[in-house]
């Protein structure tokens, strides 16, 4: 049980491809941390593993099936700007219930994936141009969760945050591999990487 | 986010275009009077006990006029509101959404219509169907809907390529949730203020037309059709002729206008708080 | 020993917002002085960009603050910048007081190139420099100044922010956040130049939160809780020996320290209670659950409950 992205060429341009021939697999209850320079297409690889670009080259299996045939949501993603990925307009709380779309139970749900995250209930209500970078990528993580996912992709997402906040999403992550979440985290802070991932792939 | 200096100013528009409603629609209904009725042994009067605000050339009631002078220009910028919206947010949220040729060949359209001086276009259409206020009420919505249009496809356009649409997308969302959830609501945000704030421009459209001998007939009361007849009167030194209805205008279009400001500050999205960090 | 360039002295920001006194910084003693780099953490939300902002004269006009914040000259009297007027703060900004800001590339204007910014910066300070010898000296090439901001990647604007930043060759540096977004060489690059202005001559603040990078390039540090300062002292002394609880845990969140997260949140800082409130979210016992007060000890200082056994 894994995502594997296989012999994947891909990049914004068909001449000029950022990534070349990579394969990559993420096991399903560990913690895969990648890193590397700007510009080695670490981001593209992960928009190409969450099925929000197309490879040229290559294909993506999730639990050996291809990726556009997986349900939707099976793959969710961390950002790196909590802010951009947020509807400014939205509560916080309807932001970490879109996954749901509607379904009964969603505030006990809501609620529950608030808590786990840190966020109080009070924070709920507020929007996002009240609350900090670090509570908003607590409700991006809470909204991940929310939705189930079989693998997360962090692209970056500490980048912006305190070391306490850091420390609070990645133990919450830690936790949910030991349900059998695969997590593929991407950050270019080695020490964290080091700590947090089961291993690490060094892009030179 | 609020206006902080002027935060009730949204509260005195409202205010105000209440009580012109008020005006327009009660008082034909309340006094009963014809605002077609005619009366030669009291023209040229100025406002009085038992004319509020005076008579026309004609000893017609100006009072009663000027309030079914309104009437006429309110009902006009309510159907041409309700046609750009309509028209424009559907026609700019596909454009935006779809992309492509459907895109192209709308946004051409879009260009082409705006490409004419609408109030020719509007002389013409109301040219060939003289008098007919569905005609001059087309003539107005036609030209003015592509406004909102453009605005409603910029929004969706920009945020389609956002961070969060992608998020929503991840959250096994289809393309309609997409749309209707996140696009729409952008779109609509903007484009609901566009559509207020053209009409004022409506009203005057019609009072041009109507000035300029195009739009209704002369004894049918319009703002247009009152400072046409003011034009001759106040030579003779009736100012009262001209200055009701010309206030009437110019307070209604800036109120319109100030509603719709406000209304776009309050909707657009807030910047954070100057962040405490 | 280093003669002091900024004093803040009790320092106090107070926002009014539409939901509350936002209680920004309270009582923050800071001393800034030539040729060392100090550094002010704290998680987000707790002020520390607030007291940047107030020491550059960037505060928001409805902000009332107290206290003291003193900028000092040897020959001359010292500037108090806490009730200065606009004409002060025109002679000072730039010229004697600079400010790097987090995400550089939106400070700057999307339709001039960054010379013709970078030229007129000059021209407007007076500055001894030109363009190109402030764009080398960050270790940027002088073709960069034919760039639009747009056409700058994050470590090259970041970059670019410190040459507007050196060019009127200021006594004191605010750098808030600049090394956030950047990778760990970029990082180090960005430290590197904000030690060299400071070998220079200039005082640097530091506002960071990016812990792990500090104490190789900063000479002190003082870290900040609720916009109460808790400990100060030289930074590797801290790191090593954290005396405050709050710096304790901290310190425990950094991968070097166990990735241990502090439970509960900060908390926000509308209305807080009249003093130090970290035992609300960790005991802290001696230090925090009443009246507290700064205790200097040699060169480090911490905040600890009055009447408290050392």
């Amino acid at each position: 049980m894994s995502l594997h992205a296989h012999h994947i060429t891909a990049g914004h341009h068909p001449g000029t491809p950022v990534l070349t021939d990579v394969t990559l697999t993420i096991p399903a209850g560990s913690i895969v941390g990648l890193t590397g320079p700007s510009g080695s297409g670490k981001t593209t690889l992960a928009r190409v593993l969450t099925g929000l670009h197309t490879p040229q080259q290559g294909d993506v299996t999730l639990d050996d099936e291809l990726l556009f045939t997986a349900a939707p949501g099976a793959v969710a993603m961390l950002f790196q700007s909590p802010r951009q990925a947020v509807t400014g307009r939205w509560t916080l709380g309807r932001i970490i219930a879109e996954p749901l779309h509607g379904r009964r139970g969603r505030a006990d749900t809501v609620r529950a994936a608030a808590a786990r995250v840190g966020l109080t209930g009070d924070l709920l209500a507020r929007r996002p141009h009240q609350v900090s970078d670090g509570q908003l990528q607590r409700a991006c993580l809470a909204r991940a969760l929310v939705q189930r996912p079989r693998y997360l992709i962090c692209d970056e997402m500490t980048s912006m945050l305190d070391p306490a906040t850091t420390a609070a999403l990645t133990t919450v992550i830690t936790e949910e591999t030991r349900s059998g979440l695969g997590v593929l985290a991407i950050s270019h802070h080695h020490g964290l990487l080091e700590v947090w991932a089961d291993h690490v792939i060094a892009w030179a | 986010m609020p206006n902080l200096r002027r935060p009730h100013a949204h509260l005195w528009a409202v205010a105000v275009l209440t009580a012109i409603a008020v005006f327009a629609l009660a008082v034909p209904m309340l006094t009963g009077a014809d605002p077609r009725l005619t009366d030669f042994a009291a023209a040229y009067q100025g406002p009085s006990s038992s004319h509020w605000f005076g008579t026309d050339p004609a000893g017609r009631d100006l009072f009663v006029r000027t309030a079914a002078g309104l009437r006429v220009s309110l009902v006009i910028a309510a159907v041409c509101a309700v046609t750009s919206a309509v028209l424009g947010l559907a026609v700019g949220v596909a454009a935006g959404a779809l992309g492509g040729w459907v895109d192209r060949t709308v946004m051409r359209l879009v260009d082409g219509i705006n490409a004419l001086p609408h109030l020719l276009l509007g002389i013409v259409i109301v040219a060939l169907y003289p008098g007919n206020l569905a005609a001059i009420v087309a003539s107005i919505a036609l030209t003015h809907w592509t406004q909102v249009a453009r605005i409603a496809r910029a929004e969706v356009r920009a945020a389609r390529s956002a961070t969060y649409i992608e998020a929503a997308r991840l959250s096994g969302a289809t393309r309609t949730r997409v749309t209707v959830t996140h696009l729409v609501p952008a779109a609509a945000g903007q484009g609901i203020v566009a559509v207020i704030l053209l009409l004022p421009h409506a009203i005057w459209h019609e009072s041009t037309l109507s000035f300029l001998g195009l739009g209704l007939p002369p004894d049918q009361a319009s703002l247009g059709t009152l400072l046409q007849d003011a034009r001759a009167a106040v030579l003779t030194g009736a100012w009262w002729t001209l200055l009701f209805p010309a206030a009437a205008l110019v307070i209604t279009t800036l109120a319109v206008a100030a509603a719709g400001a406000a209304l776009r500050d309050r909707i657009t999205p807030p910047l954070p708080e100057r962040a405490i960090r | 020993m280093t003669i002091p360039a900024l004093t803040l002295d009790g320092l106090t920001v107070r926002i009014p917002t539409a939901s509350g006194t936002v209680h920004a910084a309270s009582e923050v003693d800071l001393t800034l002085r030539a040729g060392q780099v100090h550094a002010l953490v704290g998680e987000s939300g707790c002020g520390k960009s607030v007291v940047g902002a107030a020491i550059c004269g960037l505060l928001p006009t409805a902000a009332t603050v107290s206290g003291g914040i003193a900028l000092h000259r040897p020959g001359s009297a010292d500037v108090h910048l806490e009730a200065a007027r606009p004409r002060t703060w025109r002679k000072i900004r730039g010229r004697r007081i600079a400010w790097i800001p987090q995400s550089a590339a939106t400070y700057l204007t999307p339709v001039r190139t960054v010379g013709e910014q970078l030229a007129e910066t000059c021209r407007h300070l007076d500055s001894p420099h030109t363009p190109a010898v402030l764009l080398t000296r960050v270790g940027l090439e002088p073709t960069v100044a034919g760039l639009y901001p747009h056409e700058l990647s994050g470590g090259m604007a970041q970059r670019a922010a410190i040459a507007f930043a050196l060019a009127g060759d200021p006594q004191v540096i605010v750098a808030d956040e600049p090394t956030s977004n950047l990778d760990p060489e970029l990082t180090d690059h960005t430290l590197r130049l904000l030690r060299a202005a400071a070998d220079a001559g200039a005082a640097v603040l530091l506002i960071s939160h990016d812990l792990d990078t500090l104490p190789a390039h900063t000479d002190r540090v003082a870290v900040m809780y609720a916009s109460r300062i808790v400990e100060t002292g030289p930074t590797a002394d801290v790191f090593a020996d954290p005396w405050h609880p709050y710096t304790r845990d901290l310190l425990a969140a950094l991968p070097s320290g166990g990735l241990h997260p502090i439970p509960g949140m900060p908390p926000v800082l509308t209305d807080l209670p009249g003093d130090c409130v970290y035992h609300q979210r960790r005991p802290a016992p001696g230090f925090s659950g009443g009246p507290t007060h700064i205790a200097q000890h040699g060169d480090r200082s911490v905040r600890r409950l009055i009447g408290a056994a050392s």
